[in-house]
């Protein structure tokens, strides 16, 4: 189901324990395309371990790391039941 | 019976091994899968093994045998996630599989190591090589691990669903490598069966540059489908030295449905990646098995403390000071016993021969020269004991992590940390490390600013400078550190400054997207850091043994002739008449205002081939000064050296600016050559040499005058 851009935040700006499902990546094609090919495309879901400026996420069983552009760059969508 | 050939299915081509050839195999796999831990395992070679991405920054081929015996050939190909290469390193492994290399032959069979605990990511990377249609082996790395995280994954399942030998194993612990040579062994091995709908859209352009590449380029028709796949997702086309160009029909039809595609606002690259996910997410389907509740692992328990805001910074405190603290206090009985035994090697030869200039060579050449270097060898093994303990923790990426943010605040990020890291052991591997930074004026500052990280070959000379200026136990082992840590701050500031400089004048551009994998923490590899410390050492006492011993013979006749004339004339005066004493004395208006007299002019030229050589250029001069006793420590030599007014040449002030202008400088001929290597050209590494040296003498000139005028 389509989400509204007005529920989206970026990565950064999950909190630490939350969960989101990623929905849309802004940035250079370039980065898009690896982000996707990391596992961390559209639809994955992602939990955030720590960090505001640079941000630790788990993606599918992976710890990937990514500085505040980059997660800037990644748009989620806060899933319902998470520790805000 | 014989069917024409019309009737007959073709035959499903494997590129042929000839009986009379040795099989090459190729390991790939992602950064982190233990790729290089299983070639070592398989070969027996020696190499770096860590757990950061982009260890394996440089193709390694070695040799193991087959169940009958055979030699098999074996590259190790740089880690990457994906076929569109986003770096050198990356272009590298996609070059030599696709056969564009003409310097590496294309590889026969694969070998895909994967790790069983991130299948489906790595996954991808197989996928994308099951579309060359070459023979595949698939090792199922850390199984172990995988059954630690609960993950369940079923080798017998994805064997039977593509066809191909899948061999769960264990690397570190040699687990499955009798099965993995088994296969290897084959003569035969299967094709995978392999089958996936590209996306419709993107399905015409593909066919399209698979006949351009079979007709134009000379691929064959499955190389020419997969080279297509990935010509469609490679933005910016990542072209390597040895890299063979395509033909100008290629780039026109891909250039023809790029701009096609962006006017209709086709995503081409989105679908295909969505649609290789989808056709692993149904093969792993029976494969893999996850826990429905996957609680914080031991490494997220870990990481909240290590990547923390204000604990991750304290504990990269602790442990930078930890090591630096170890280098002194660990390494002082080492160093005295091989002092001990320099010193009685020296005596015993000058007690055995008759005087003369052959016995002068022994003692004070060859002896004194590189046993003055030897000294340092305790040291250099604790430095690299902890670069291997970081690497192989997986705390190195860690530090990548914490560092993005001051490395932001000068226009670079976290993926530069680690060769800078690698560059406190030594430029040289720092420099190629370098290669796994994707964007090229990021990596190219880099390269610019890594030799100002202090190596392992300042240490002497540091260690030197600090023995001169705090001589003997008065002062605590902490004080020693302190000064040492000064001088690796001062290093490490310079690149922070540089970096920050040239990123605003002579490299512009936009600060960069950084996504790097944290690999899991694991127990440290004690056999493969010990390997790497050997290594290490091996390669520091070759060294020793050839450039520091002919070097420490060159100078020791450059400071033995010409003679004197007067054949009673003092061994200052003998020296400042040789040829080494006229290219000093041709230096020493340059250097005079730094606090340097034309015998530290000799070590600054002679070190110039390594830096280390200043330590036995000063033994060998200072030791023909002091040849009547051999035994005296050369710091003490060095105390007691005076300027012709009466003057001590080394007072503190001066062994200060000397450790500040070896901060600086760049005095490595080796660092300059991979330099020029790296860069393609001699304009960086003159560049180089030119700030470098430049700003050291700038900094040692009002560092030395200051004090000075202050009275020091």
């Amino acid at each position: 189901m389509p989400t509204s851009s007005s529920n989206l935040s970026p990565l950064c700006q999950l909190p630490a324990g939350g969960k989101a499902r990623v929905c849309k990546l802004t940035g250079d094609e370039s980065f898009c395309q690896r982000v996707r090919e990391m596992g961390f495309g559209e639809a994955a879901l992602v939990t955030k371990i720590s960090g505001t400026s640079t941000s630790l996420c788990l993606v599918n069983g992976t710890r990937i790391a990514l500085n505040h552009r980059a997660a800037m760059n990644i748009l989620v969508e806060l899933l319902p039941g998470n520790a805000c | 019976m014989n069917l024409p050939s019309h009737i007959t299915p073709p035959p499903r081509r494997r590129p042929a091994t000839a009986s009379n050839r040795t099989p090459i195999y190729a390991i790939v796999g992602n950064p982190n899968c233990g790729k290089t831990t299983l070639f070592n395992a398989l070969t027996g070679l020696r190499q770096k093994v860590g757990n950061y991405p982009g260890v394996t920054v440089e193709k390694k081929i070695g040799t193991t045998w087959s169940q009958h015996g055979l030699p098999i050939q074996i590259i190790d190909l740089p880690g990457a996630y994906s076929l569109a290469a986003r770096s050198p390193d990356e272009a590298v492994l996609r070059d030599v599989l696709l056969g564009r290399r003409d310097d590496t032959p294309q590889p026969d069979r694969i070998i895909c190591v994967v790790d069983a605990a991130n299948l489906e990511r790595n996954l991808y990377l197989v996928h994308q090589i099951l579309d060359l249609g070459r023979p595949l082996i698939i090792a199922l790395n850390m199984m172990d691990m995988a059954v630690g995280a609960g993950v369940k994954v079923d080798a017998a399942e994805l064997e039977n669903e593509l066809g191909i030998p899948v061999i769960p194993c264990e690397a570190v612990r040699g687990r499955g490598l009798v099965e993995l040579k088994l296969a290897m062994s084959r003569s035969e091995l299967p094709l995978a069966r392999h089958r996936w709908d590209v996306p419709a859209p993107v399905a015409p352009a593909v066919a399209e540059l698979q006949a351009a590449l079979t007709e134009s380029d000379q691929r064959s028709p499955l190389i020419a489908r997969a080279e297509a796949l990935l010509l469609l997702t490679d933005f910016d086309t990542v072209r390597v030295a040895g890299s063979k160009p395509l033909s100008n029909r290629t780039h026109a039809i891909l250039a023809g449905w790029r701009q096609r595609w962006t006017s209709e606002g086709t995503d081409w690259s989105a679908a295909l990646i969505r649609t290789r996910y989808a056709a692993i997410g149904h093969l792993c389907r029976n494969v893999l098995r996850r826990p429905a509740l996957q609680g914080p692992s031991l490494s997220d328990r870990i990481d909240a403390v290590l990547c923390h805001s204000v604990w991750g910074w304290a504990v990269f405190g602790v442990i930078m000071a930890a090591l630096f603290f170890s280098i002194f206090s660990l390494a002082e009985a080492p160093m005295d016993f091989i002092d001990g035994r320099v010193a009685a090697l020296a005596a015993w030869v000058k007690a055995t021969m008759s005087p003369g200039d052959l016995r002068d060579l022994l003692t004070d050449g060859v002896i004194g020269g590189v046993g003055g270097v030897l000294i340092f060898l305790p040291q250099i093994l604790i430095l690299f004991f902890f670069v291997g303990l970081l690497e192989s923790t997986g705390y190195m990426a860690r530090a990548a992590f914490i560092m993005d943010r001051p490395m932001s605040k000068v226009g670079l990020n976290g993926r530069s940390f680690i060769p800078l890291l690698g560059s406190y052991a030594c430029a040289i591997p720092g420099i190629m490390a370098t290669r796994t930074i994707e964007n090229a004026k990021d990596r190219l500052v880099t390269i610019l600013v890594a030799p100002l990280m202090s190596c392992s070959a300042r240490l002497p000379v540091y260690l030197l400078m600090i023995a001169t200026l705090l001589p003997g136990d008065r002062l605590a082992a902490t004080t020693k550190a302190g000064l040492m840590i000064l001088m690796y701050a001062l290093g490490t500031g310079g690149v922070f400054f540089f970096a920050w400089l040239f990123k605003r004048t002579i490299v512009r551009s936009t600060p960069q997207d950084m996504i790097m994998e944290l690999p899991a923490y694991q127990p440290p590899r004690f056999k493969e850091i010990f390997r790497h410390m050997i290594e290490r050492g091996w390669l520091f006492l070759k060294n020793a043994g050839t450039i520091i011993l002919a070097i420490s013979i060159v100078l020791w006749a450059l400071t033995t002739y010409p003679k004197h004339p007067d054949p009673a004339a003092t061994p200052t005066e003998q020296i400042a008449h040789s040829f080494a004493g006229q290219a000093g004395h041709l230096i020493e208006p340059v250097i005079k205002p730094l606090g340097f007299d034309w015998r530290i002019g000799i070590g600054l030229i002679t070190s110039f081939a390594a830096r280390e050589v200043f330590v036995s250029s000063m033994g060998v001069i200072f030791g023909v000064e002091g040849a009547d006793d051999d035994t005296t420590p050369l710091r003490d030599a060095l105390r007691h050296a005076r300027w012709p007014a009466g003057a001590p040449l080394f007072t503190p002030l001066v062994c200060i600016v000397l450790m500040v202008y070896y901060v600086f400088a760049m005095q490595c001929m080796s660092t300059v050559a991979v330099v020029k290597r790296e860069t393609n050209s001699w304009r960086w590494p003159l560049f180089q040499i030119f700030y470098m040296t430049g700003t050291a003498w700038l900094v040692c000139f009002v560092l030395y005058q200051t004090g000075r005028a202050l009275g020091y």
